[in-house]
């Protein structure tokens, strides 16, 4: 589902976003701050600051419904996969670092494009949760016309 | 609302990307990325829609959006939730949307691929604070910063620039005193200036300040580049995060892959990585005078509130070059001829000459090369054949610009020849790819050709 070369891309420290629903299916979401994809190649751990895990845990745990974007400041590339929640948990200690490299590295990509390290350094990183889900479908998402279209989908 | 969406300005620059929450009525929720949301009215934002995607799709089934705004000042994020109301094809939001699209795609040398579709209008129905997008107060050190914060057209600087444009008695002076004020009121250290040149639709630049090179008849044609855009929508074009909305329009270029996108990168003195530009029409009862663009590697430097006072000073100084444009010809009318007028005492006699250059005037392209490198075309390239040539016969050095304007050969217009922004072009570019030949003014009307090297002249066909 998530092939290497996509993989390599999804860690390497990007601006990532997840997306959830209510029941009245208003959309919320939340920025988060690395993503780590299982060796299964289909699961992926997504980490957010407990700050904004407050805001969509409460739609993951009631519909599952989840949509996660990501893109790269310096050239756009962006994509988006959709899935199926499974489970939340606190962000283990071992995990901060995966965090706070993928982070630093995200940080270093906005420095490239003009918008200094200041400006998010206000921004927390931890305590953060690890929210796991199953991808289901995988969206070409770089600015074009070819947005929108379909990489790769698993039932 | 919690927050008063006119105190979130800021906001809406384009600075930082922005992200679209939306969800399908099917209950599938989409996270996608914005290049750019506008800010409409205190209760309202438009967002651009360039391409049918999944995000507008779920707009269409169910209209409630969610998007986040970071502040580029602090690093605040904003959270917006929003309602779809309606889309706009035409009118002044569609316009400044569209044309702010094109002037980026335009500096890509991208002109005419992105099209923008509608602005689609959002009524904001909550803002608050993104809690995992905490801001930070600037520090005092961080100088660049902290000055874009700063109101920039203050009575005070264009009271200054005021005064600079009375005291000016040339259309080189004007111009000059202009860019000068820019930098020393304002703080814009980065300007150019142009003006339509003979050719249709093309405006070529007299002036710049703040650049290694002077750029003095860099072309750029209606609708290229930022300049470009602003003498063609004949409005003023404000860009801030420049360098990102190009790397937005690179990516869907680079989607597109349109056969018709492989065009030349436009050539325009400049910053090599400017993050905010802005351009200036300089209309005068509907004419265009000429184009004042300035630029900063501020990503923030240009501000929402200023926008009323640049067109005003758009205005001003578009009535100002025209002004003297006008003086000088009617000065120049009523001249006395050249042989009766005195001699031009202040002009020292030419330097020794330690240096040849051969000058060469190619006929057919109305050009002139000098040493095998371009130096000018057109009218301004038959002024310097002409001096040159007179010079060389005669050793003649003093000429005026009424003995020019009532020259056949030159083929200026009968009425509004801009005969002296063609001379301030030609003494720019003359300052810069070949410094041993001079045009010294020596008062209203007149000038000495100065040459200070051997100079061989040939013309080719």
């Amino acid at each position: 589902m998530i092939e290497p070369d996509l993989r390599a891309f999804l860690e390497g420290g990007l601006g990532i976003h997840i997306g959830t629903r209510t029941a009245r299916l208003e959309p919320n979401g939340a920025r988060a701050l690395a993503v780590k994809v299982e060796e299964d190649r289909l699961h992926l751990i997504v980490y957010l600051a407990d700050a904004a895990a407050r805001r969509v845990v409460p739609d993951l745990r009631a519909n599952s419904a989840v949509a996660v974007g990501f893109a790269r400041p310096v050239d756009e590339r962006a994509c988006q996969i959709k899935g199926i929640f499974v489970d939340v948990r606190p962000a283990a200690g071992d995990e901060r670092r995966v965090i706070e490299e993928q982070w630093e590295w995200f940080r270093a990509n906005l420095e490239r494009i003009g918008i200094p390290r200041i400006g998010t350094s206000g921004w927390p990183t931890w305590p953060a949760v690890a929210i796991r889900f199953r991808a289901t479908t995988v969206f070409e998402q770089t600015p074009g016309p070819d947005a929108g279209t379909l990489v790769a989908a698993r039932s | 609302m919690t927050v008063a969406l006119e105190s979130l300005t800021t906001c809406f620059q384009g600075l930082l990307p922005a992200q679209l929450f939306t969800c399908s009525a099917d209950g599938i929720p989409n996270a996608a990325y914005l290049s750019h949301v506008d800010y409409v009215d205190s209760t309202h934002v438009a967002l651009s829609y360039q391409f049918f995607n999944k995000s507008r799709r779920n707009i269409t089934e169910n209209p409630q959006a969610l998007v986040f705004v970071p502040d580029p000042d602090t690093g605040q994020g904003w959270s917006l939730r929003l309602k779809y109301v309606r889309s706009e094809t035409e009118g002044p939001l569609f316009d400044r949307m569209a044309l702010r699209i094109e002037a980026i795609a335009s500096y890509c040398g991208l002109k005419g691929i992105f099209k923008l579709r509608a602005a689609d209008i959002y009524e904001v129905l909550h803002v608050e604070p993104v809690a995992e997008e905490v801001g930070t107060v600037r520090p005092q050190s961080h100088q660049a910063a902290a000055a874009a914060a700063s109101p920039i057209f203050t009575i005070n600087a264009l009271q200054t620039l005021s005064a600079r444009i009375h005291r000016a008695d040339s259309l080189e002076t004007l111009v000059d005193s202009i860019l000068l004020a820019l930098e020393e009121s304002f703080g814009f250290s980065h300007s150019m200036f142009l003006v339509p040149a003979e050719e249709k639709d093309v405006l070529v630049t007299i002036a710049t300040r703040g650049y290694s090179e002077n750029g003095a008849g860099a072309e750029v044609r209606l609708g290229e580049g930022i300049c470009g855009m602003v003498a063609e929508a004949r409005k003023p074009i404000r860009i801030s995060g420049l360098m990102r909305g190009m790397l937005y329009a690179l990516a869907m270029h680079r989607e597109a892959q349109n056969p018709d996108s492989k065009r030349r990168r436009i050539p325009l003195p400049g910053l090599p990585n400017p993050e905010s530009q802005l351009g200036v029409p300089l209309l005068s009862r509907g004419e265009l005078v000429g184009v004042l663009c300035v630029e900063s590697e501020v990503p923030y430097r240009f501000h929402e509130e200023d926008k009323a006072s640049i067109e005003l000073l758009g205005s001003y100084l578009a009535i100002a070059v025209q002004n003297m444009l006008l003086q000088e010809r009617t000065a120049d009318t009523i001249a006395e001829p050249a042989a009766a007028a005195p001699p031009i005492a202040a002009l020292a006699p030419s330097a020794p000459a330690q240096t040849r250059r051969e000058v060469v005037y190619y006929a057919a392209d109305e050009c002139i090369m000098v040493d095998g490198e371009y130096l000018i075309r057109s009218i301004p390239a038959k002024i310097l054949w002409r001096l040159l040539s007179a010079h060389e016969a005669t050793g003649r050095r003093e000429f005026t610009n009424r003995e020019l304007r009532l020259d056949k050969s030159l083929n200026l217009p009968e009425w509004k020849d801009n005969l002296e922004s063609r001379l301030l072009l030609l003494r720019r570019r003359l300052e810069q790819k070949c410094p041993q030949i001079g045009l010294i003014s020596c008062g209203r009307g007149r000038f000495a050709l100065d040459v200070r090297c051997e100079l061989a002249l040939a013309t080719r066909p």
